[in-house]
C-alpha cells in the first residue's frame, strides 16, 4: 500500500511540474522554442516521442541542439528523427525534430532546459526550452534481498483439449477425400500399368565368394599380364579381393592400406595360416606393381591368381541350404542319372 | 622393363643416400627423449624444404630439438621470442648509420641463419608474422634496396601455445597455409619422463655430435624429389584434398556445413612432398598409400577451416581428416 501511495504522490508531483512544462516556449525577438512529450508517465522501458520546435525569422542563425544518445543520464534516445524545416510566407522558419526516448530507471527524471545556440549573437542571450519531467514506473515487484532471490518462473503449460483440433477436422477430411479420389483415378485408368511388387520374389543375393570367383575368372580370361597390362591385372586382382574382404568379413578394405587390412585380420581365426599368407603375398606384390613399377615374373603372376582363388575358396562361407532346396537338388541329381542311364540303354 | 630398372636404381640410391637418417635419428634420440613424432616431423620438413608449425605446451623440448638438429647438421641456429612489441626490423635486419664509414650499412637480423625457432609466433602482431612468413616463402629478404637470399637449408619451426590465448594475434589462414606441417606435441610417457629426469640430473647432459653438413641435406633434398610417386598415389592425394573441399561428393554429407573452407592446392603439393620425404625416411624409393596416410594429419590439420557449427558440435579438424581417410578409397 505504501508503495502505491508513493507512486501516486510521485505522479501528482510530476503532473504539477509538467502542467507548466508540456509545452514550453522561450521567446525573444520573435524567436520561440518548445519541447513537447507525448506523455509524461511511462512504464520502465516504454517509449515516447519528444518533439523540439524552433520558430525563427530567416535573418537569425540559430543552431539546433545536437542530441545523439541521451537526453540525461537516465533518459536515452532510441531513434532521432530528421530535421524538418518549413519555410513560412512571412519570412520565418519553423524547424522541427522528433526523438523517440526511453528510460530504464524508475522514478521521476528531470529534463533540463534544452539550449538552442545563436551563432549570429544578435539576440544577446541563449534560447532554451522550459525544463520538463518524466515519471518512469516500475510495474514489477522490487526484489527483497531478505526474502531471497528466486528463479524465473517457467512458462505456464496450457492444458490441451481435443476440441482444439476440431477446427482442422474439415481440412483433414478434405485431404483424405482428395487422396482417395486421386488413388481411385490412378487405379481406375492406370491400374494395369502400375506394377505391384509387394509379393514379387526378391532378387537372389549372390554370395561374396561367388562374385569374387567370377571376377577373378574374368580377369584370368582377359589375359591381361600376357598382354603387358600388368598394372591393370594386379589392380583387378587386389580390388576383387578387397571387395570380397569387405563383404565377407565386413572390413572396410577398400579404404584401407595393405598393412591396415592385414592388421584387421589379426583377430580372425582362419582354418589354416596359408590363406592369410597368400593374401599378404598378393597385396604386397600388387602394391609393388601399382606404386613401384615392379614387373613380376610370369610365374609370380600365375601364382598370385592361384593364391587369390585359394584365399577366396578357403575363407568362403559355406552355404546352408534349406530342406526344400536340398530335396530339389537331390531330385535333379537323380533325374540326371536316370536320363544318362536311359540314353545309354537306348 | 627400362622403367622397372629405373625404380630399382632409385631404390638403391635412396637406400644409400638415406643411410644418414638412422644416424641422425640416433643422435637426436641421445638428447631428446621420446617425441619421436617431433623428430620425424623435423626430418620431413628438413628433407622436403618445408616449414613446421608446432603446437604444444611449454617444456616439451621444442627448442632443444631444433638446437640439437642444428648441431647434428652443423648449421646455424637462432631463436626469436615473438613478443607484442617486436618489429619486422628486429627479425629481418635494418640499415644503420656507420659514423666511421659515413654511410648506411646493413645489419642483418636473426633470420639469416639455417634453422630458426620462432617461439610463440602468435604473440607478435601481424606485420611481424607476415614479414617472417614472406621470408619463408620467398627465401629472401629485402633491406633497403638490396635483396639478400637466405641461407640454405632454411627451416623455420614456429611454436604456438595452445593455452593462454589472450592478447595473442592468431595467424591468418593464408599464412598458416605456408607451413608444410603442423605438429601437435603431447606430454611424454611415464618412462620417458623418468629418463628425462635422469638426463637432466646427470653430471653431463648428453650432447649430439655433428655428423652432417648443410650440403648433405641439400643433396638429400634432390634425392627426395626423385622418389617415385605413381599416378595412382597422385589421384589418392587429390581425392583426399577434394574431400576436404567437397565432403558430400565422398559420402561425408555430415561435414558439408562443418567445413568453411577446405585444403588449398598448396596442401596437395605439401602432401606429395611430405609423402616422398616420409618414404625416403623409411628408405623406400617409391611412395605407397601408407606414406600419405602417415603424414596426412600433420599436413592438413591447419588447412581445414571449421565453421561455427563444427565448433558448436566439438568437431575438430583431426576428426574430419580421420573420417576422410576412412572414406576415400585407397588405390
Amino acid at each position: 500500500m505504501n508503495r502505491i501511495k508513493k507512486h501516486i504522490s510521485r505522479v501528482i508531483v510530476s503532473f504539477l511540474i509538467l502542467s507548466t512544462g508540456v509545452v514550453h516556449n522561450a521567446s525573444a525577438q520573435n524567436v520561440s522554442v518548445s519541447a513537447e512529450m507525448d506523455s509524461t508517465v511511462i512504464f520502465i522501458g516504454g517509449q515516447i516521442d519528444l518533439k523540439l520546435q524552433l520558430s525563427q525569422p530567416d535573418n537569425i542563425d540559430l543552431s539546433f541542439p545536437l542530441l545523439t544518445d541521451t537526453i540525461t543520464k537516465n533518459i536515452e534516445i532510441v531513434k532521432a528523427g530528421q530535421l524538418d524545416t518549413l519555410n513560412r510566407d512571412n519570412g520565418r522558419y519553423l524547424i522541427e525534430q522528433s526523438f523517440r526516448i526511453t528510460s530504464f530507471d524508475s522514478g521521476l527524471h528531470y529534463i533540463p532546459p534544452i539550449v538552442f545556440e545563436e551563432v549570429s549573437q544578435k539576440l544577446g542571450k541563449a534560447i532554451q526550452t522550459e525544463p520538463m519531467a518524466l515519471m518512469v514506473f516500475n510495474p514489477f515487484d522490487e526484489v527483497d534481498p531478505q526474502k531471497g532471490i528466486v528463479d524465473i518462473k517457467q512458462p505456464m503449460q496450457a492444458p490441451f483439449h481435443l476440441s482444439e483440433l476440431y477446427k482442422y477436422l474439415p481440412w483433414v477430411l478434405g485431404i483424405i477425400l482428395l487422396a482417395g479420389i486421386v488413388t481411385f483415378i490412378i487405379l481406375r485408368y492406370f491400374g494395369k500399368e502400375v506394377p505391384v511388387k509387394i509379393f514379387a520374389k526378391p532378387a537372389p543375393v549372390i554370395p561374396p565368394h561367388v562374385k569374387a570367383l567370377e571376377a577373378l575368372d574374368k580377369i584370368k580370361q582377359e589375359k591381361l599380364w600376357q598382354h603387358n597390362r600388368i598394372k591393370e591385372y594386379y589392380s583387378g586382382v587386389s580390388d576383387t579381393l578387397r571387395h570380397y574382404i569387405e563383404e565377407r568379413f565386413e572390413i572396410r578394405a577398400m579404404e584401407q592400406t595393405t598393412d591396415e587390412i592385414m592388421n584387421s585380420f589379426k583377430g580372425i581365426d582362419f582354418r589354416d595360416g596359408k590363406s592369410i599368407d597368400n593374401l599378404r603375398q598378393i597385396l604386397i606384390t600388387s602394391d609393388l606393381v601399382k606404386f613401384a613399377k615392379h614387373e613380376p615374373l610370369p610365374d609370380e603372376n600365375d601364382l598370385s591368381m592361384i593364391n587369390a582363388f585359394f584365399f577366396v575358396n578357403q575363407t568362403k562361407l559355406e552355404e546352408i541350404k534349406s530342406l526344400e532346396e536340398e530335396k530339389e537338388a537331390m531330385l535333379n541329381k537323380e533325374n540326371e542319372v536316370l536320363n544318362v542311364s536311359n540314353s545309354s540303354e537306348q | 622393363m627400362e622403367q622397372s630398372v629405373d625404380i630399382k636404381a632409385i631404390n638403391e640410391r635412396i637406400k644409400e643416400e638415406s643411410s644418414f637418417v638412422d644416424l641422425l635419428t640416433m643422435e637426436m634420440n641421445k638428447v631428446i627423449v621420446g617425441q619421436k613424432h617431433l623428430v620425424e616431423g623435423l626430418l620431413i620438413g628438413l628433407l622436403s624444404d618445408g616449414h613446421i608449425l608446432l603446437e604444444g605446451v611449454p617444456g616439451l623440448a621444442k627448442t632443444l630439438a631444433i638446437n640439437t638438429l642444428a648441431t647434428i647438421v652443423d648449421a646455424k641456429f637462432s631463436r626469436i621470442q615473438f613478443t607484442p612489441d617486436l618489429l619486422p626490423a628486429d627479425l629481418l635486419g635494418t640499415m644503420i648509420y656507420s659514423q666511421k664509414k659515413e654511410e648506411f650499412i646493413v645489419k642483418q637480423g636473426p633470420i639469416f641463419t639455417n634453422f630458426v625457432l620462432a617461439d610463440e609466433i602468435n604473440r607478435a602482431p601481424a606485420k611481424v608474422q607476415s614479414a617472417l612468413l614472406e621470408a619463408m616463402q620467398e627465401r629472401q629478404v629485402t633491406i633497403g634496396e638490396t635483396t639478400y637470399p637466405l641461407e640454405e637449408p632454411f627451416l623455420v619451426m614456429a611454436t604456438q601455445n595452445p593455452i593462454e590465448q589472450e592478447g595473442t594475434y592468431p595467424l591468418p589462414e593464408a599464412q598458416v597455409d605456408r607451413f608444410m606441417l603442423k605438429l601437435v606435441l603431447d606430454y611424454p610417457k611415464k618412462d620417458e619422463e623418468q629418463m628425462i629426469i635422469r638426463h637432466n640430473l646427470a653430471k653431463t647432459f648428453p650432447k649430439a655430435s655433428t655428423i652432417l653438413k648443410p650440403e648433405d641435406i641439400i643433396r638429400a633434398r634432390q634425392v627426395v624429389k626423385d622418389v617415385y610417386m605413381d599416378e595412382k598415389i597422385e589421384k589418392y592425394i587429390v581425392d583426399i584434398t577434394f574431400a576436404t573441399r567437397y565432403p558430400e561428393q565422398y559420402g561425408l554429407e555430415k561435414f558439408k556445413d562443418m567445413i568453411s573452407y577446405g585444403a588449398s592446392p598448396r596442401a596437395s603439393i605439401s602432401l606429395s612432398m611430405a609423402s616422398k620425404a616420409y618414404a625416403f625416411i623409411k628408405r623406400r624409393g617409391y611412395v605407397i598409400p601408407e606414406d600419405v596416410r602417415a603424414i596426412c594429419h600433420d599436413v592438413l590439420r591447419h588447412r581445414i577451416g571449421l565453421s561455427y557449427e563444427a565448433e558448436a558440435n566439438n568437431i575438430t579438424s583431426e576428426e574430419i581428416i580421420s573420417e576422410i581417410l576412412n572414406q576415400v578409397e585407397v588405390p
